[in-house]
C-alpha cells in the first residue's frame, strides 16, 4: 500500500516537472500585446 | 575649429552642431550652440574625450567631436 | 477620490531615481517585465497620509521623451496610453540638484502632456557643498508646480513628497511650452486635421514613428490641410523643440538658481585625475578586478562548503527517517540534492552583484567605460561592452540585457554574441569541484594553484570573448550608425539600502528563475536514472546475484553491484552509453556524458546531475566531491577525474554554450533565431575541439 502511494507521488512530481520544462523551453505561451501608439485614435485619448 | 582639436583643460563655446551627424540625444544632454565646453580628460590617443558641456559631464568619441564646431575664448 | 493612485517616477539616469523609489516603497516592491519585452518593470506600494495608497512605478531612466531605445519607449508608451492600467494619476520627475538644467528638459516634456507633475530636486544635501542656492518659491511659480527638495542620503524631504503626491489634484496641468511655436504652419495644419487632440501628444506620436521604423504611421495621414514632413525635416524640428525647451529652462533658472563657483569644491576633479589617468586609471581598474575575483573565490568558499555538507546530511536524514519507498528516494536523491545545487550558488551570486552594484552606484563604472572604449573598439566592441562583460561573470542574461545602451547596432550585436564566453557564476560550481579534484594543493608565490587555475579560466573566458569579437568584427558586414556618448556622473558613496536591495533582488530572481528549472531537471533525471526498460534493469537483482554467486560478496557489496547494474541499464544509462563514443576521445565516461547532455539546459545542472547519478549508484554517506574522487575509469583504470580529463572538462565548460535561458534572451534581443543558433553551433564546436586537443595532449 505504502509502495503504491509513493509511486503515485513520484509520477505526479515527474509530470509537474516535465510540464514545467516543456512550457519553459519548447512551447512558450505567447502573450504579445502590441501597444503601438499608432492605432485607434492614436492611443492618446 | 572643431571640438576634436580642443586641448585638455581648455575652454570654448560651441558655435555650430552639424545636425545631420549628431544624434538628438547629444543635443538633449546640452550640446547646443552657445553653450560652454571644457575638455576635462582624454583617454590614450585622445579618444574618447571627457567633456564638461555646460555643467554636464559626458564622454564622446573623437569621430563625433569633429562634427561640433567651437570657438576658444582667447581666439 | 480613488483609494489607490498611480504614481510614475520619471527622470534622467543618475539622478537617484532608484533611491527615491526605494525610500518610498522600501521592501514593498517587486521587479517584473513589461509584457512581451525584457525591459525591467519595477513597481511598489507606498502608504500616503490620510489613508491613501499609492502604486508607484519606477520607469526606466531616460533623458527625454524622444525615445531611442526599447527601455525609453516604455516610458512614452505608458504616458501616451490613458487606457493603460498603470497610466499615472500623477508623475514625479526626479532631478539632481547639480544637473538641474539638463534634468528639467524631461520635466517640461512631461508637463506638456498635461499630466499633474511634481518636481523632485534630489541630493539637496550637496547644495552647500556645490555653492548652489535655489529660490524654491520662484521656481515653483515659473515651473507651475510643487517642488519637493529631498535628500535620500540624509532621509530628508520624503514625507513632504508623500504629502505632495496625496494632494496631486491641486496641481496645475498647464503645459510649459506652446507646441505650436515650434513651427507655426506645420502645427496649424496638424490641429486642423486632428482638432480634438493635444498637439504635443500628436507630435510625440509622429516623432516616435521616426525613431521606431517598426511602428506604422497609419493614423497620421495627409489631409487637405496637413502634409506630413520628411524624416530629416522632422529631426530638424525636434532639434528646434529641444533648443526652445532649453531657452525656457534657462530663463527659469536665471531667476531661481544661483551658483557660487568659488565655494564649489570639486572632489570629482581630484578623483578623475587619478581614476581616469592614462597609467594609474588602468592599474587601479586591474587591481579592482583582481580583488573582486579573489574575494568571490575566498569569501564564498566557507558558506559553500557548509551548504554542501548540510544538504548531504539532510538527504541522509530524510532517507533514514521517512518510510522507505520510491518517493522517499526521489526526495532524498532527486529533490534535496537538486535544491542543494541551487542554494550553493547564493554566496557567489550575492558577492558578485554586491561588487557590481557598488561600482555602478559609485559612478566608477562610467570611468571604466571611458578608459576601455578605445581598446574595446579595436575588437569591434564599445567601451560600454565592459559592463556586460563584467556582469557576464555573474550571469549572461542580465549582461546581455545591459547591452541596450550601446548605440551602435554592430557593436551591440558583437557584444551580445561574445558575452556568453565570460565565466558566468553557473560555470563556477563545475570549475570549483573539478579544480578541487584534479589540481594539486600547494602555493606559488603565496597564491594557491587552485586559485590560479580559476583565475586562468576567467582569463580564458575574457580572451575567448575578445578574440571572437575581433573575428566577428572582421566578418560581419553590418552598416550601423557609429555613435557613443556616456554620461560621467558625479562620484557618490553607494547607499547601503540601494546596494542591499539590488543584491537581494538579483539573488532572488536567480533562485526562483533558474532554480525552478534546475529542480525540475533534477526530478526528471532522478526518474530516468531510477527506472529503465527491459529485463536487464527489472531483473537486476537476480542477474547480479547469479553473476557473483561464487564470489562470496558481503550484503553491502552485493547491493552496490546491483545498484550500479541498475543505473547502467536505466533510461539515462542507455542514453549515456549511446553518446559515449562521441565523448570518449575527450576523456569522459558515460556518466559525465549524461551530465554534459543534461547541462545543455543550464550549466549548473552538471554538478547536480553527477550528485544525482552518484547518489543513485551508492548508499554511503559522502559529499559529491568524495563520490566523484572515488570514481574509477572503467577502461584505463585509475581515477576517472585525473588531470587530463579534468582540464578537458574545464575547457569544455569554458567554451560551450550551455544555457537555454541565454539563447532565449539572445533570440529576444536580436529578434531572430539566426544569432542564437549560430552561437550555439560555433561555441559547442570550439568547446569540443579544444577539449579534444587538451585531453589527447595531456593523456
Amino acid at each position: 500500500m505504502n509502495g503504491i502511494i509513493q509511486n503515485i507521488f513520484v509520477f505526479s512530481s515527474l509530470t509537474i516537472a516535465v510540464v514545467f520544462l516543456v512550457r519553459k523551453f519548447v512551447w512558450t505561451p505567447k502573450k504579445k500585446t502590441t501597444k503601438t501608439c499608432g492605432s485607434n485614435d492614436c492611443g492618446c485619448h | 575649429m572643431t571640438l576634436a582639436e580642443l586641448k585638455r583643460g581648455q575652454n570654448a563655446i560651441i558655435t555650430d552642431v552639424s545636425s545631420k551627424k549628431i544624434p538628438l540625444k547629444l543635443l538633449e544632454m546640452g550640446c547646443l550652440p552657445g553653450n560652454s565646453v571644457e575638455l576635462v580628460q582624454v583617454a590614450p590617443f585622445s579618444d574618447p574625450m571627457y567633456l564638461n558641456i555646460n555643467g554636464t559631464h559626458l564622454a564622446i568619441r573623437k569621430e563625433t567631436a569633429i562634427h561640433i564646431l567651437i570657438e576658444t575664448n582667447d581666439a | 477620490m480613488p483609494k489607490q493612485i498611480n504614481v510614475a517616477l520619471i527622470g534622467n539616469p543618475n539622478t537617484g531615481k532608484t533611491s527615491v523609489f526605494n525610500a518610498l516603497t522600501g521592501l514593498n516592491q517587486k521587479v517584473g517585465n513589461y509584457p512581451g519585452i525584457t525591459v525591467e518593470k519595477k513597481e511598489g506600494v507606498c502608504k500616503l497620509p490620510r489613508g491613501v495608497k499609492a502604486h508607484i512605478i519606477d520607469l526606466p531612466g531616460t533623458y527625454s521623451l524622444n525615445a531611442s531605445s526599447l527601455d525609453e519607449s516604455v516610458v512614452i508608451e505608458l504616458l501616451l496610453n490613458k487606457n493603460d492600467k498603470d497610466y499615472p494619476d500623477v508623475a514625479v520627475v526626479i532631478t539632481d540638484v547639480e544637473n538641474l538644467k539638463r534634468n528639467l528638459l524631461i520635466y517640461t516634456q512631461i508637463k506638456d502632456l498635461e499630466i499633474p507633475t511634481i518636481l523632485v530636486i534630489n541630493m539637496s544635501d550637496r547644495m552647500a557643498y556645490k555653492g548652489i542656492s535655489l529660490d524654491i518659491e520662484k521656481l515653483e511659480a515659473q515651473l507651475d508646480t510643487k517642488i519637493a527638495l529631498i535628500s535620500t542620503r540624509k532621509k530628508q524631504g520624503v514625507d513632504n513628497l508623500k504629502d505632495l503626491i496625496s494632494n496631486y489634484q491641486n496641481l496645475s496641468i498647464e503645459p510649459c511650452l506652446s507646441t505650436q511655436d515650434i513651427d507655426i504652419d506645420y502645427f496649424k495644419g496638424l490641429k486642423k486635421a486632428f482638432p480634438n487632440q493635444s498637439l504635443y501628444k500628436l507630435w510625440l506620436v509622429i516623432t516616435q514613428d521616426v525613431n521606431f521604423g517598426k511602428i506604422s504611421r497609419n493614423t497620421i495621414k495627409d489631409t487637405s490641410s496637413f502634409k506630413t514632413k520628411k524624416d530629416s525635416d522632422l529631426k530638424r524640428l525636434q532639434q528646434k523643440e529641444t533648443i526652445k525647451r532649453y531657452q525656457f529652462i534657462n530663463n527659469v533658472l536665471k531667476e531661481g538658481q544661483t551658483i557660487d563657483l568659488k565655494t564649489a569644491k570639486d572632489l570629482r576633479i581630484k578623483l578623475d585625475r587619478i581614476l581616469t589617468h592614462k597609467v594609474w586609471g588602468y592599474l587601479i581598474f586591474g587591481i579592482i578586478l583582481l580583488t573582486i575575483f579573489q574575494a568571490i573565490y575566498d569569501w564564498s568558499s566557507v558558506p559553500m562548503d557548509f551548504i554542501d555538507n548540510a544538504f548531504a546530511s539532510l538527504s541522509d536524514w530524510t532517507k533514514n527517517t521517512l518510510p522507505a519507498g520510491a518517493f522517499t528516494n526521489l526526495l532524498a536523491e532527486g529533490i534535496i540534492s537538486g535544491l542543494g545545487g541551487i542554494v550553493i550558488f547564493i554566496p557567489q551570486i550575492a558577492f558578485l552583484f554586491l561588487f557590481i552594484a557598488v561600482l555602478e552606484e559609485s559612478g566608477y563604472m562610467s570611468r571604466v567605460v571611458f578608459l576601455m572604449d578605445r581598446i574595446m573598439r579595436r575588437f569591434g566592441l564599445s567601451g560600454k561592452s565592459v559592463v556586460p562583460l563584467i556582469s557576464g561573470t555573474a550571469c549572461a542574461i542580465p549582461a546581455i540585457m545591459a547591452t541596450r545602451n550601446i548605440e551602435s547596432w554592430k557593436e551591440r550585436l558583437i557584444t551580445i554574441l561574445v558575452t556568453p564566453f565570460t565565466t558566468c557564476s553557473a560555470r563556477l560550481p563545475v570549475y570549483l569541484i573539478i579544480i578541487s579534484l584534479v589540481i594539486p594543493e600547494g602555493r606559488f608565490f603565496g597564491l594557491s594553484y587552485q586559485a590560479l587555475t580559476l583565475m586562468l579560466l576567467y582569463l580564458i573566458g575574457f580572451g575567448a570573448a575578445v578574440g571572437s569579437a575581433w573575428i566577428l568584427n572582421k566578418i560581419l558586414k553590418i552598416k550601423s550608425r557609429k555613435f557613443f556618448v556616456v554620461e560621467m556622473p558625479n562620484y557618490k558613496l553607494p547607499l547601503f539600502k540601494n546596494v542591499a536591495l539590488t543584491v537581494l533582488e538579483k539573488t532572488k530572481s536567480f533562485i526562483f528563475g533558474a532554480g525552478k528549472i534546475i529542480l525540475a531537471i533534477s526530478i526528471v533525471l532522478w526518474f530516468l536514472a531510477s527506472y529503465g526498460p527491459g529485463t536487464e534493469f527489472n531483473n537486476a537483482e537476480e542477474i547480479v546475484t547469479e553473476q557473483y554467486a561464487s564470489n562470496n560478496l558481503s550484503q553491502i557489496e552485493l547491493e552496490q553491484k546491483i545498484a550500479s547494474h541498475k543505473l547502467e541499464h536505466s533510461f539515462i544509462g542507455i542514453a549515456g552509453h549511446a553518446i559515449e563514443p562521441a565523448i570518449r576521445p575527450l576523456g569522459y565516461d558515460w556518466k559525465i556524458g549524461i551530465a554534459i547532455v543534461s547541462s545543455f539546459a543550464a550549466r549548473e545542472v552538471f554538478v547536480g546531475t553527477l550528485a544525482t547519478i552518484y547518489s543513485v549508484g551508492s548508499d554511503q554517506e559522502a559529499t559529491i566531491k568524495n563520490r566523484m574522487a572515488a570514481e574509477v575509469n572503467p577502461i584505463l583504470g585509475g581515477p576517472l577525474f585525473n588531470l587530463a580529463s579534468g582540464i578537458s572538462l574545464l575547457l569544455f565548460y569554458a567554451f560551450a554554450m550551455q544555457c537555454m535561458s541565454t539563447l532565449a534572451i539572445v533570440k529576444r534581443e536580436t529578434n531572430s533565431w539566426k544569432w542564437p543558433i549560430l552561437q550555439l553551433t560555433i561555441m559547442t564546436a570550439i568547446a569540443y575541439i579544444v577539449a579534444l586537443i587538451a585531453y589527447q595532449f595531456l593523456k
